[in-house]
């Protein structure tokens, strides 16, 4: 009984202990006088290049603000939490930001599905809440202060089925997405509604779930159908044990995916079994204009490595939320809220454009041929061009 | 119906069930000595896998972050890797049994089993500590290569899963029912007093037991990364739950139970891919429940013997 006791009143103090914590950071003079933004990111686990990449852009974008003096004489101070690729810790996280760090906007995430369960959360807080790379359509219809600055699955999967039927003139295509992953079910399932709009044929379709490395059945069920390509819309850390297996399976034709593929891991995971497949990326980074050229030279000389199209968002992102800002008038949630529907024409490494009224991004893609350790530009593709 | 295409996906259903097996005799052989399941066999499979990793990049033979290629690791190293890695995964394994089971040998049944969820989670939430949680490329020990053998197609590296994990199943059952120490393993898991009678010595029995049983899932570690070369410290989860079932429908307790239930998962997953890849895990485990309803104690399991 007496143990009992001991552990039970332990564990109030702890808790007691979190509390205090908790209450003094919320009352810090000193956090009125910065802007705290929360970040959350799949900074460990299977995507953790998602997270860590992007982080890097967000972090030259707010070194490079408050070296110039911050925004209104205020520095940005970045609170950044580990989603551990976890949609349902994306959730705890938000909560984490929103009542104890009490931050004034957040950025996050790079997958659909953590930006999903987490958007409730802020949007219920009145946290504007700016995702940088999640292109699920759901992603911004969870609530009125939930923007993005990426371009919509929708037009990605069109672009990528537009791409297939008339640059790679394939008329019958294979499917192999994630059964319960938002992002990648949604992909395909634009992919499949514009390449049959058309006049291409789906010829086979196959799916896994859950954290599996292991797709014989799913690559033999494609395979035999002989598709001229094949959409995988996948994450990166799977992408390689797919292409892999069809190879292995004598499959020799393309693979088409989305942006998802992205990563500095991609052609280590799946070796020369890539060479000649296409992707879509966000930004074009042989852009001559000074801004993206600016930011590739800053992101070299900060992290020593090339920056990609992630970093480039997490990068749009926070000198969205620094226009929002200076739009709305000041840094408050509100405020932010307010600036960041009145943004138009906004100048980013990834494009210009607007946010429109239901609070997303229209910009162009990309699509990338891999070959060697190389990836090629071969085609920008616009909204407009996709009927 | 498209034949070649059935037979494809039974093809690929062997090379799933063989690994499914390698990994269920641990299960199984745990079980029939201790009645525990050993929830974290399916992290020591894990370990197999990161054991051969660590010495094969040390070594440098990881393609770098450009994806410029390496060199595949010579067959005699490979050799040194695989028994390298069988040797830790055993020590680990005789460490768990030392350190976790054996101070609870005599607290009833459900305390060890607690504990045998908890060392699992130990060393899938330590191995995300120490070797980080991000996905790695395993080292190439095998050149892939294919063959179409009348439009069913395949990689040697199944071929080698599936001849490997037959020649380890078959060592076993000949070392089980025709040496010293296998008939001192089948005295114990019959009763421990009275092997202990005969003079054999139970603890030291119980250990060789574990040891045995991770070296294999060393290996099935190892099989599986080359054929599937992305390795994640959280890899074992779906691997044990897969063994776990093999286990269970061949008839825990069965050596060769659990190559039989292995294999027979592994083939009922793939032949109902042939309709639909979306469901094929719930319907091979659909069949499974109707195969334990018929049969409780599984395919090769004899009804439970209440040892007195």
């Amino acid at each position: 009984m007496n143990r009992l006791w001991m552990a039970v009143s332990a564990m109030a103090l702890v808790l007691l202990g979190v509390h205090l914590t908790a209450c003094k950071q919320s009352s810090d003079p000193a956090a009125s006088e910065d802007i705290p933004i929360g970040v959350y990111l799949s900074l460990s686990g299977a995507n953790a290049d998602f997270g860590v990449t992007t982080k890097n852009g967000i972090d030259l974008a707010v070194d490079e603000i408050n070296a110039a003096g911050g925004i209104g004489g205020k520095k940005i101070r970045v609170i950044a939490k580990d989603t551990r690729s976890k949609p349902e810790e994306a959730q705890t996280v938000a909560k984490q930001l929103a009542t104890q760090d009490k931050v004034v906007a957040a950025i996050g995430s790079v997958e659909s599905g953590q930006s999903i369960k987490a958007a409730p959360v802020f949007q219920e807080a009145g946290i504007p809440m700016v995702s940088p790379s999640s292109t699920n359509p759901d992603v911004t219809k969870q609530g009125d202060r939930i923007f993005r600055v990426c371009y919509l699955d929708d037009f990605q999967g069109q672009a990528c089925a537009d791409f297939a039927f008339k640059d790679m003139k394939a008329t019958k295509a294979g499917l192999l997405y994630a059964a319960d992953d938002d992002y990648s079910k949604g992909l395909a399932g634009f992919f499949r509604d514009h390449f049959r709009k058309l006049g291409g044929e789906i010829v086979a379709e196959a799916t896994f779930q859950g954290d599996v490395s292991e797709f014989k059945d799913q690559v033999s069920a494609v395979a035999a159908k002989a598709p001229a390509v094949v959409f995988v819309p996948v994450y990166y850390s799977k992408i390689g044990l797919i292409a892999r297996e069809f190879r292995k399976q004598g499959f020799k034709g393309p693979l088409l995916g989305g942006d998802g593929w992205e990563s500095e891991q991609l052609v280590q995971l799946a070796g020369e079994t890539l060479e000649g497949c296409y992707f879509g990326y966000h930004y074009d980074p042989e852009d001559s204009d000074s801004k993206v050229q600016g930011y590739i030279k800053g992101y070299r000389e900060k992290f020593k490595k090339e920056p990609n199209s992630l970093s480039a968002l997490g990068y749009d992102a926070v000198y969205a939320i620094k226009q929002a800002i200076e739009l709305g008038g000041g840094a408050s949630r509100d405020q932010i809220t307010e600036g960041l529907r009145k943004i138009k024409g906004f100048k980013g490494v990834t494009g210009t454009f607007d946010i429109d009224e239901n609070r997303n991004a229209r910009k162009p893609i990309t699509m990338l041929k891999i070959g060697g350790t190389d990836l090629k530009k071969v085609k920008v593709i616009q909204p407009g061009d996709i009927k | 119906m498209d034949f070649t295409q059935l037979l494809q996906n039974m093809t690929n259903g062997v090379a799933k069930g063989s690994c499914y097996a390698l990994v269920a005799v641990g299960y199984t052989m745990v079980y029939g000595v201790l009645q525990l399941i050993n929830f974290a066999h399916s992290d020591v499979y894990m370990l197999g896998a990161y054991f051969a990793y660590w010495p094969a990049k040390w070594m440098g033979y990881l393609p770098d972050e450009k994806g410029g290629r390496a060199q595949d690791v010579p067959l005699a190293l490979v050799g040194l890797f695989v028994v390298g890695s069988m040797v830790a995964c055993a020590a680990v394994g005789a460490l768990i049994e030392r350190a976790a089971y054996r101070p609870l040998r005599n607290s009833g049944r459900l305390a060890p089993l607690i504990t045998a969820i908890g060392v699992s989670l130990l060393l899938e939430y330590g191995g995300q500590m120490v070797f980080g949680t991000e996905p790695r490329l395993f080292p190439t020990f095998v050149e892939a290569q294919s063959y179409d053998v009348g439009g069913v197609k395949f990689a040697n590296t199944s071929i080698i899963i599936v001849v490997t994990a037959a020649v380890l199943m078959g060592a076993l059952t000949l070392f089980v029912n025709h040496t010293r120490q296998g008939r001192a393993l089948r005295a114990v898991s019959h009763s421990f007093n009275n092997a202990r009678l005969m003079g054999i010595n139970v603890n030291a029995t119980i250990t060789m037991t574990f040891m045995l049983g991770s070296s294999l899932a060393a290996v099935g570690g190892i099989l599986v990364a080359m054929d599937q070369p992305t390795i994640t410290p959280l890899m074992g989860l779906r691997m044990g739950l897969k063994a776990f079932v093999a286990a269970v429908l061949g008839g825990i307790g069965s050596i060769p139970g659990a190559a039989l239930g292995g294999l027979l998962l592994g083939v009922s997953e793939s032949v109902v891919a042939y309709w639909s890849t979306t469901y094929s895990e719930a319907v091979a485990f659909l069949i499974l429940i109707g195969v334990l309803l018929v049969r409780p104690a599984g395919i090769l399991g004899s009804a439970a013997r209440e040892k007195v």
